[in-house]
């Protein structure tokens, strides 16, 4: 193998794969932060979201800027229907009644999908264009846009979360619910905004995965597992430590392959994820109520 | 309440005959039913990896079918279709045989596609004692068929392994790497594929396992590439070769690829485009030239609209219907689901004459023993069940389109 190009490549790689799982990551955290339930229909958003992006590039020939932000919008839409329709009913149910929801609705989500558009993979259309190669360190145009998009999609997050009234607001009842609303904090108000954020992030991270890989029913349940890992290794509700979490299992798989090969690099990102908890129970980055 | 519940002897044992009693009529209603006709599922991926293939197979299956009742059907039964899908995914293909197997009571299952799905609808036919037709390719499913009611009508990876080598030898390839999908029939592939290599004196600059279902196989690629092989010879689906050979072409490091044409579909040069598929060697199983092959191909494109040729799975799918309801006739009225899969090699392997349908061959059995010879080869059943009687041929794709290069015979 070339050495230190390679070394460089994988962390690349890792760091890539790990944005994407963070944006599942920060999504599922925000809702556990607020809600307090894991939310198991967060993969199944993405889904929809690059579908939505999809369709649109297919009707209209967008560009794929376009379709990133309908899809957020369209995700959004429909993460603020089913808050309405469903969780907003089991407030106040425990968490376990919310996640059997969510897990309700990942499923309704995908059978709808598959209903109307198939099992048949689809791609985005865009032209596939060459690497940049630094000394044998290969950086592809589009991880760069891709990251671009996830950094500003984080950072719109957490602008939201720490530089608005509205996001003090949700930071405050994720804090401490019964006192948010004695204090004149309109918990409705700061729920259904976490939700639009949510389905934004979503909707966004599947888009990009959908770029990056190819666009299939299954294609956000199966990142569910590395996103509830990430959000669980960066401490529950932790909208930092959900980003730090992806990063950390993206760069453990993709670095852990140098040695145990390809097949298992999985299963030593959940090794590294059990030795954490043993050591830190509340996460790298957790403390209890984590979004002050 | 509960002085209603007991019961006296005697009631119980009217009960008792009574629901003896229900519970036979539907079992002889099936019964009668079964004297006249025969019941086949056709169990197929209609949607998911192999989706662009499986409605040509079923269609097949059905107008197959429909060909033999009008030939006033195989050993004095009717065949019924049951259709079903298998989303080529092995959770949804156990539910759909067993509801085949269950509720429609089938005798046999026919055209199941992708190996891992063969390999978990086996238990159930071995179960049940039907026979299962399928078009996988995984080795396993050779030493997994313990009641020789299992028939393989595609070419196993023991012998596309053998092509691979062939072709990459033919090409003049000196550094071949190779990759594999994590399952059943990619690993046959290649492992075979690397026994035939180094047999033949070549060397293998590298070879990595990957898995499924991952957004990016960057790392996988750039260990390989690291190597500087002159070809990579690749197991796999289409999701995954999509993502591999859209990174390996932003990598800009120029190799060949010989991928086998199941995985290379026109749906991959659809999402890829003309300039990143260029010069892909795929490999695939040679269409039949025999005149069950021309009555195959006017019926599909009937069917379907398409040319015949574009579907050979579904030409394999032709000739199962062909050769089972052939084995019906030769085993004669009411033969057991054992008995029937006993006469599947005399029909379809035998010496005799030769016949190219089923209505060809009903008539020639009065007479005397037959081989059908089919739309999809001219099968060849050693053993095991498996076909050993393919032509194979390989292709270039050169702006989008598969330019066919040459054949291959295995001797």
């Amino acid at each position: 193998m070339n050495g230190f190009p390679f070394f460089i490549n994988l962390l690349i790689n890792g760091i890539v794969e790990g944005l994407i799982i963070a944006l599942a990551a920060l999504s599922l955290t925000l809702v556990f932060a607020v809600a307090r339930f894991a939310n198991a229909a967060t993969g199944d958003y993405m889904t929809l979201g690059a579908y939505a992006a999809l369709g649109m590039q297919m009707l209209t020939g967008a560009s794929i800027v376009v379709n990133i932000i309908v899809a957020g919008i369209v995700t959004s839409i429909l993460s603020i229907i089913f808050f309405r329709w469903v969780f907003q009913r089991l407030a106040g149910q425990s968490s376990v009644t919310a996640l059997v929801a969510s897990i309700g609705i990942a499923f309704f989500i995908r059978s709808v999908l598959t209903f109307f558009v198939g099992h048949d993979q689809y791609a985005f259309k865009i032209p596939v264009t060459r690497a940049i190669n630094l000394y044998g360190v290969l950086i592809y145009q589009a991880d760069i846009y891709l990251t671009a998009v996830t950094l500003l999609a984080l950072g719109g997050v957490f602008s939201v979360l720490y530089l608005t009234p509205i996001g003090r607001r949700m930071r405050a009842v994720a804090d401490n619910f019964e006192l948010a609303r004695i204090s004149g904090i309109r918990s409705s108000e700061a729920l259904i905004i976490m939700w639009a954020i949510v389905g934004a992030v979503s909707g966004i991270g599947g888009v990009i995965l959908g770029i990056k890989s190819v666009i299939m029913p299954e294609m956000g349940w199966d990142l569910l597992l590395p996103a509830f890992a990430a959000m669980i290794l960066g401490g529950v509700g932790n909208p930092v430590g959900a980003v730090f979490g992806g990063l950390c299992i993206g760069i453990a798989q993709e670095l852990s392959s140098l040695v145990v090969g390809y097949s298992y690099k999985i299963a030593v990102a959940f090794l590294a994820l059990l030795l954490i908890l043993l050591w830190r129970p509340h996460g790298l980055l957790g403390y209890k109520e984590a979004i002050r | 309440m509960k002085a209603k519940l007991r019961l006296s002897p005697k009631t119980l044992f009217c009960a008792m005959c009574l629901s003896c009693l229900v519970a036979a009529v539907p079992s002889l209603s099936t019964f009668a039913i079964a004297q006249d006709t025969f019941n086949i599922g056709a169990l197929n991926p209609i949607t998911g990896a192999g989706s662009f293939y499986g409605s040509g197979m079923q269609q097949t299956i059905l107008f197959a079918a429909d060909q033999v009742n009008a030939a006033g059907g195989a050993g004095g039964r009717t065949l019924k279709v049951f259709a079903e899908d298998t989303q080529t995914q092995p959770e949804a293909a156990v539910l759909a045989a067993k509801k085949l197997i269950e509720v429609n009571k089938v005798q046999a299952i026919l055209g199941t596609w992708s190996s891992s799905v063969t390999l978990a609808v086996m238990p159930l036919t071995e179960a049940a004692n039907i026979i299962l037709m399928h078009n996988s390719g995984a080795p396993e499913i050779t030493t997994e068929n313990k009641k020789g009611l299992v028939w393989r009508f595609a070419p196993s990876q023991n012998l596309y392994g053998r092509v691979f080598a062939e072709v990459c030898r033919k090409n003049g390839f000196k550094r071949p790497a190779t990759m594999a999908l994590n399952n059943a029939s990619a690993l046959g592939q290649i492992q075979v594929f690397s026994k035939t290599w180094k047999a033949m004196g070549g060397n293998i600059v590298e070879s990595v396992v990957y898995e499924p279902k991952m957004p990016t196989y960057r790392s996988e690629l750039e260990k390989v590439l690291a190597a500087k092989p002159d070809v990579i010879i690749l197991g796999s689906y289409l999701p995954d070769t999509t993502i591999l050979l859209r990174e390996w072409y932003q990598t800009g490091i120029n190799t060949k690829w010989i991928i086998p044409q199941w995985a290379a579909t026109p749906k991959l040069i659809e999402a890829l485009g003309e300039n990143v598929t260029e010069g892909i060697i795929t490999i695939f199983r040679q269409e039949n030239t025999s005149p069950a092959f021309v009555t195959y191909s006017d019926l599909y494109k009937k069917a379907t609209g398409k040319s015949g040729s574009d579907n050979l799975y579904a030409a394999m799918c032709y000739d199962m219907v062909n050769v089972l309801a052939l084995a019906m006739e030769a085993a004669g009225p009411g033969a057991s689901v054992l008995q029937i899969n006993s006469k599947i090699r005399t029909v379809a392997d035998g010496p005799g004459t030769e016949v190219y349908s089923f209505a060809e061959g009903k008539k020639a059995l009065k007479k005397g023993p037959i081989n059908y010879n089919g739309a999809g080869s001219w099968i060849d059943l050693d053993k095991f069940g498996d076909d050993a009687g393919s032509i194979f041929t390989w292709s270039v794709i050169q702006k989008g389109r598969y330019e066919k290069k040459g054949n291959i015979i295995l001797k």
